[in-house]
């Protein structure tokens, strides 16, 4: 027993360690501009309430237990009034001029793109808009570019979400019918996690997904990828997970561009095979993964819309899972 | 010579109804400020009027109702009298203490209203959109 509780605490250590050396979902390893100054305030903040606290402690040892003595009426008058009125407002008055103008930097307007995001249960659905109207469906992953700031247009579908990408920036409400807006300026190239930040229902918890900050020529070579329609399959088990596909109604809910699935139901699918995660980030991009899930849905994300496909055979799913994961 | 004293008092009681009525004041100028400023934001914000005009109008008002209650301050800072009657009790219940202490009352109620009026002012003059 004394063993295994010591494990668990090392193991706890470990996590605890191991996930702030990580940083891909940490406030304190900022690589956005927004993210950077929270943390800058967050450091401020800390600091000034640890001096607040010493001198606060030392004054009352002082006063209690150095020197005890009865305080002359002016004293104690200067002691009150100065540092329990003056002082406080006037800290917290500059701490609130500091902080405010913090709040501006999140709602400026993009610098040409704009994704519109809209939170599902438990999904998110991600169309990116083109200076010139042009829009790029796209679901569970976030790209944006280094160095601009890029437009965040957040909705929800059913009930409250919370778009946050902590190494990012702060976190946005997503609201059904009242649309918010959010903008991200991310200065380092890299991936990094984002999770609903709001109660969602049975499976909020695993409501995540993979945000790609890239250098702006990598960005736009994948965005023009990302416009086409999808690659035919290429492979003989790929060519038989396309007919299982189409066979079982998968494009009732699917689009797969450039084939007959239409449906808006479910995530697009058309470069599901590029991304960095699936089912919102729960999952690896492999065919194994593609075909654990298709096959149990609702035991690897509760209460899910999508059905489990469970009575198919298993060389069925895997065939899906190889046509699936070959849609780069 | 007791009823004199007696009138005199009922006299002096009745003279301090305004200014018990005066210690509102200052924190009636900041409900006045708080409500002005944040219905015109909800209402500007909503049907999305000019935000500079919005933030222009809070500065004015902000500066109109900081005067209102510094000169409030400044009468009850008289009234309370507490630089040449260092007293911080008046709890005699004589006239003079009824004076001074709803003095004190005044110039506590207009130095909390003033810090409550700069802090209801700074997020709409320091965050310049809606969002």
């Amino acid at each position: 027993m004394y063993v295994h509780s010591r494990n668990a605490l090392a193991c706890l250590a470990a996590a605890f360690v191991l996930s702030a050396c990580d940083g891909r979902q940490s406030v304190l390893a900022p690589s956005g501009t927004d993210a950077l100054s929270v943390f800058d305030l967050a450091r401020v903040m800390f600091i000034g309430a640890v001096v607040l606290w010493l001198l606060v402690g030392t004054l009352f040892i002082y006063v209690t237990r150095i020197n005890p003595r009865e305080m002359s009426r002016r004293k104690a008058e200067i002691l009150i009034v100065g540092g329990g009125v003056v002082f406080p407002v006037l800290l917290l008055g500059a701490l609130l001029v500091y902080s405010l103008p913090l709040m501006n930097a999140p709602r400026l307007a993009d610098e040409g793109l704009r994704v519109h995001i809209t939170a599902e249960q438990w999904w998110w659905r991600v169309d990116y808009e083109l200076p010139d109207g042009t829009r790029i469906p796209s679901a569970n992953e976030l790209r944006l570019p280094v160095g601009t700031r890029t437009g965040l247009v957040l909705n929800a579908k059913k009930v409250i979400h919370s778009f946050w990408v902590p190494a990012l920036g702060g976190k946005t409400d997503m609201i059904p019918g009242r649309e918010t807006f959010q903008s991200l300026q991310p200065v380092t190239a890299g991936v990094y996690r984002g999770q609903c930040a709001e109660f969602c229902g049975a499976s909020h918890a695993l409501m995540a997904f993979e945000t790609v900050a890239m250098e702006p020529e990598d960005f736009a070579a994948w965005l023009e990828a990302e416009a086409r329609d999808a690659q035919p399959p290429a492979t003989a088990p790929a060519r038989r997970g396309a007919k299982i596909f189409a066979r079982e109604g998968c494009g009732g809910c699917h689009t797969v561009r450039g084939t007959d699935a239409v449906g808006q139901v479910g995530p697009d699918l058309t470069h599901v095979g590029s991304r960095k995660s699936l089912a919102a980030g729960i999952l690896d991009v492999t065919a194994e993964d593609f075909a654990d899930w298709i096959g149990h849905t609702d035991a690897i994300k509760p209460e899910v819309a999508m059905p489990s496909y469970d009575f198919l055979p298993r060389e069925d799913l895997a065939a899906l899972g190889i046509y699936l994961e070959g849609l780069k | 010579m007791t009823q004199i004293t007696e009138k005199q008092e009922a006299r002096e009681f009745h003279a301090e109804a305004t200014s018990v009525w005066r210690i509102t004041f200052g924190p009636l100028l900041w409900a006045v400020h708080f409500v002005v400023s944040y219905s015109a934001t909800a209402v500007v914000c909503a049907k999305g009027g000019d935000v500079g005009v919005l933030r222009l109008g809070i500065g004015i008002g902000t500066f109109l109702a900081l005067a209102g209650i510094a000169w409030l301050g400044w009468r009850a800072w008289q009234q309370w009298d507490t630089l040449r009657n260092r007293g911080w009790e008046n709890d005699t219940g004589t006239s003079q203490d009824r004076h001074q202490f709803l003095g004190h009352a005044a110039f506590l109620l207009a130095a909390i209203s003033f810090i409550g009026v700069v802090y209801v002012a700074l997020p709409p003059l320091l965050i310049e959109s809606c969002q």
